[in-house]
Formats: structure tokens, sequence, C-alpha cells
């Protein structure tokens, strides 16, 4: 059976088991209505003028955030694995603060950018930063030391090595920076924006849950679902594409 | 063109340091083709290294045309001994690389890499990656690579020591066609004697660690030359001559090594 057929099952396995609990009444209709009553909402969702609006403003703030975190952090990467002072004098801080959930941070971001969409947009860098720096420092170690070799017997600049060499031996590990940052953007976002904000797709799911309109809130969450799912695979396909470029 | 003036270079190891060249000099005149012959671990890719001026903290000299090597010198060109080739980039853009860094324009690099790759014996593969080739046509391409560079003096490093004997004889054909139409003044490292005596004027015989000069064989067999000689008599005095200075060396070499193994295992 095909990965794609068993993906297929696993949904229908779990969409089907989701209407049975709540058909049984196990549970409180409330917190798992039936399949029809969200695909209502989503489909209301959908041509209300409001929903978009707050989609654009969490696709900008993700956007924006994930292309400053993504080259803040490939910028790091490249400086830290590839000097190898500045790589050990920092590692050990970056990997500690990578661990922690960026959400702490959310106060402080406010203090210094106030609390509209700036702090959002910070929050998300933020958030896709660690990751980038971190896998981009990792693959850098990796890339054969004699292209790099190749590269000084051609007299390149820093900046020719960084984008003539550096850059395209690490293709692969970009692109999955990009996810790694994406996700991460993704979930920075959404939490500063249910914790305090007035406009986004956080916003907007926050007050769905404050007025205890459920399937509503299921609604926004399988928009933000869908539209993550569909990008991230966009990526992974665009990576796979040029990687048979190369190889075959 | 290239004086080696008395170069030693020690790496410090954890027990203690190696000495990898003592006090060796060598020179290199303009349009000369000369091969460095040792055993392995004598010290040949340190050599190799330094002139290029990827390494450095050594004792001793290297100039070029006068002037001592601080850094990589514009007028050298290296081949590496390991695969060296761009996967990202086809064959054509490989070559026209050095070209595009210094700002030719697409049109005269394109063009350029295009003669270069006719030249080692490329043509039709320029829309090809290096991992559709064969490790062979993959050095080739690193040294037109090289060559687009415009070095005045053009170092290789065992750029054929992955291949296989025949591969090595035909490409050595390659490498003398090469020389005969550039006059590129070559410094070629190996460790196989046909090759050294096939394709050089000069044969520098090195020694064991500490790698220093043990002796000079001029080959003075006709050129243009091409793999055939291979079978001539003089050939074969030439090989001996060789083979009877490096003998003692590849045998302190392996014993060397040798020794190192029943430490590890004792
Ligand atoms: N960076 C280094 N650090 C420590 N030892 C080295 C280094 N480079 C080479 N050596 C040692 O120097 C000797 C000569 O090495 P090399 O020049 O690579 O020899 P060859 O190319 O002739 O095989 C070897 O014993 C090797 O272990
Ligand atoms: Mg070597």
């Amino acid at each position: 059976m095909a990965a794609s057929q068993i993906r297929l099952l696993t949904l229908v396995a779990i969409l089907a088991a989701w209407e049975l609990v709540a058909r049984s009444g196990l549970l409180y209709q409330e917190v798992v209505p039936s399949l029809l009553k969200i695909a209502a909402a989503f489909v209301r969702m959908l041509f209300e003028k409001d929903t978009w609006r707050h989609f654009g403003v969490t696709a900008w703030e993700v956007g924006a955030g994930l292309a400053a975190g993504y080259l803040l952090g490939l910028a790091f990467g490249l400086a830290a694995g590839t000097r190898r002072f500045f790589g050990a004098a920092v590692a050990p801080y970056v990997d500690g603060v990578a661990t922690a959930p960026k959400i702490v941070f959310l106060p402080i971001v406010m203090l210094l950018v106030g609390t509209g969409i700036g702090s959002k947009l910070a929050l998300g860098a933020l958030s896709a930063f660690f990751p980038v720096a971190i896998n981009t420092a990792a693959s850098v170690r990796q890339v054969d030391p004699v292209l790099v070799r190749v590269g000084r017997s051609f007299r390149l600049s820093r900046w020719q090595m960084a984008t003539r060499i550096y850059v395209p031996a690490l293709r692969p590990s970009l692109v999955t920076s990009l996810r790694l940052g994406f996700g991460l953007a993704v979930v920075g976002v959404l939490l500063a924006e249910i914790k305090l904000s007035n406009a986004g797709l956080g916003f907007l799911a926050n007050e769905h849950y404050s007025n205890f309109r459920v399937a509503d809130l299921y609604a926004v969450l399988v928009l933000i679902f869908v539209v993550a799912v569909g990008l991230n695979s966009l990526m992974s396909r665009f990576a796979e594409r040029r990687n048979q470029r190369i190889c075959s | 063109m290239l004086v080696v003036d008395n170069v030693t270079k020690r790496f410090a190891t954890a027990d203690g340091g190696v000495t990898a060249l003592e006090n060796l000099s060598l020179e290199v005149s303009k349009g000369r083709f000369v091969a460095v012959i040792g055993p392995s671990g004598c010290g040949k890719s340190t050599l190799f290294n330094i002139i290029g001026g990827l390494v450095e903290g050594y004792e001793g000299r290297v100039l070029i045309d006068g002037q001592p090597v601080d850094g990589v010198h514009r007028d050298v060109g290296m081949v590496f001994q390991e695969e060296s080739t761009f996967p990202w980039l086809t064959t054509l853009e490989n070559v026209a690389f050095p070209l595009d860094v210094a700002g030719v324009p697409k049109a005269e690099r394109l063009e350029r890499a295009r003669a270069l790759l006719r030249l080692v014996g490329l043509e039709g593969f320029e829309s090809r990656y290096p991992a559709e080739l064969s490790g062979g046509m993959r050095q080739r391409t690193a040294i037109a690579r090289t060559l687009a560079f415009q070095p005045k003096l053009l170092l290789m490093d065992e750029p054929f020591g992955a291949l296989d004997e025949q591969t090595r004889l035909l490409l050595g054909d390659q490498v003398l066609r090469i020389h005969r139409e550039l006059q590129q003044t070559t410094l070629l490292i190996t460790h196989s004697i046909t090759e050294a005596v096939q394709l050089a004027d000069e044969v520098v015989v090195m020694t064991y660690r500490p790698g220093c000069l043990k002796r000079l064989v001029r080959v003075d067999l006709p050129r243009p030359r091409d793999s055939a000689i291979v079978s001539s008599p003089e050939f074969g005095r030439l090989v001996a001559e060789v083979w009877s200075d490096l003998r003692a060396e590849a045998s302190r070499g392996m014993q060397d090594i040798e020794s190192h193994r029943k430490e590890e295992i004792s």
C-alpha cells in the first residue's frame, strides 16, 4: 500500500472515531461537536470577510517573523559553524535558550515594541531563529572540507565563501531549517495572539473559546492546520525536486 | 618560477608532534613539469598545501616569481587529492566557477569553460552533474576548473590517485596534451612511479618522514610523449632508477605503519 493511501486511511479512521465519540454522548456534545457541525461552521467561516482579515494579519506576522528569524538564524549559524572560537563561545547559551518556550519572552518583547502586530512578529522571529541557527551551525560542520579549501584556493572573499560554497552545500539543510522555523514561528505567533491581541487567527480562536462557540473554534483550528500542512508539504516537495535535479 | 627553500614543518599532535617536512628545498623553473614522488605519509600533501598557501607556520621560505608566499597566491592553481567538484553545479558551471567569481561576463566565461572542457576531453558533458560522471571525468573537471583560474603554476596532489592504472595512463596522455598546449608550469605530486616518469621533466624523490629531497632524477624522454612510451627500454630504465631510490623509503614507511598497528593492538 502506498504511503498516501495509508495516510488517507488514518485520517478516515480518526474522523470516524471522532464522530462515534460525538454521537455516543460519552463526552459533552459541546466539547466534541459532530463533524457536520464543524463542517458547517467551517464553510460559514470561509464566507466571512472578518476571517480573511484575521488570516491576513496572522499570515503577515508569521511570514515576516519567519523571514527575519530565518535570515538572522542563517547568518548566526554560518558564523558559529565556520568560526570555531565564536561557535564555542556562544553555543551553550544558544542551546540553553533554544529549549525555553519563547512565549516567556512575550512580556519583554511587548515592553520593547508595544502590544501590536510588531510583538507577534518579533515572537515569530524569535521562535524561528533558534532551530534555524542550531541546524545551520550543525550542518556547516558537515560540509566537505575540501570544498572549502577549493574556495580558499580561488581566493574567495568571506561573503563569496558563504554564498557560493556554504549556502549551496547546505541546500537540503536550508529547506529543513525553513520547515522547522516555519512550524515554530506559527506556534509562537498564535500563542502570542491568544495571550494578548485584537486581530489574527489566534485572537479569533480565543474569541470563540471565550464565548463557548466550540464548533467555530474547531473550524479555525482546521483552517490553521490545513494551511500549515499544505505549506509544509509544498516546501518538502520543492526540496525533493531540487535534490533530484542534482542527483539523477 | 617556484623556489622552496629549506622548508621544515612540524605538526603538534597528542603524542608530542610529527615533523612532516625537514629542510626540503626544490625548484621548478618556468614551463617545466616536475613530479614529486614519495611513499604515503611522507609529507607530500603538506608540501602541496604550503606552496598553495593553505598551511602556515613553517620554517624556511617559499617564493613564487621571487615573491614570498603569504596566503593563497594569485598565480597558483590547486587540484586536490580528494574529490572536489561542486556537486550542485554542472560540469560547465564547475569549470566556469572561478571566472564567475572573478566577475567575467556570462557569455565569455561559458565560452572559455567550454574550450577548457574540450581541452580535457569532456566535450558533450557540459550539462551533466558530477554525480553522473566517472571518477576520472570528475578529476578532469576539477583540473579544467583550476585551469580556468589561469594559474601560472599548476599544483596537483595525486589527482588520479583513486583511479585504476589503465585509466591513469590514458589520463596521463590528456595531461601531457594540456601541458603541450598551455606550456603550464606544473608540479605534480604522486605516488605512482610510472605516472611520474610518463609525465615529468624531473622527478623529485622524497624520503619517508621527515620528508626531504632524496634525489632528483632527470627524465630526458623526448616530447611530445604519450602513454605508448611506457613500453620503451628507456622508460623501464628510468622507472628502475626511481624505484631504487624510493624502495628504501617505501619500506621504511611500511615498517613505520606496521609498528604503529602493532602498538595499537598490544
Ligand atoms: N594537520 C595535521 N596535523 C597533524 N599531523 C598532520 C597534519 N597533516 C599531516 N600530518 C601528518 O604529517 C605527515 C605527512 O602527511 P601528508 O602530507 O598528508 O602525507 P602524504 O600526502 O605524503 O601522504 C603524516 O604523518 C600526517 O599524519
Ligand atoms: Mg597526500
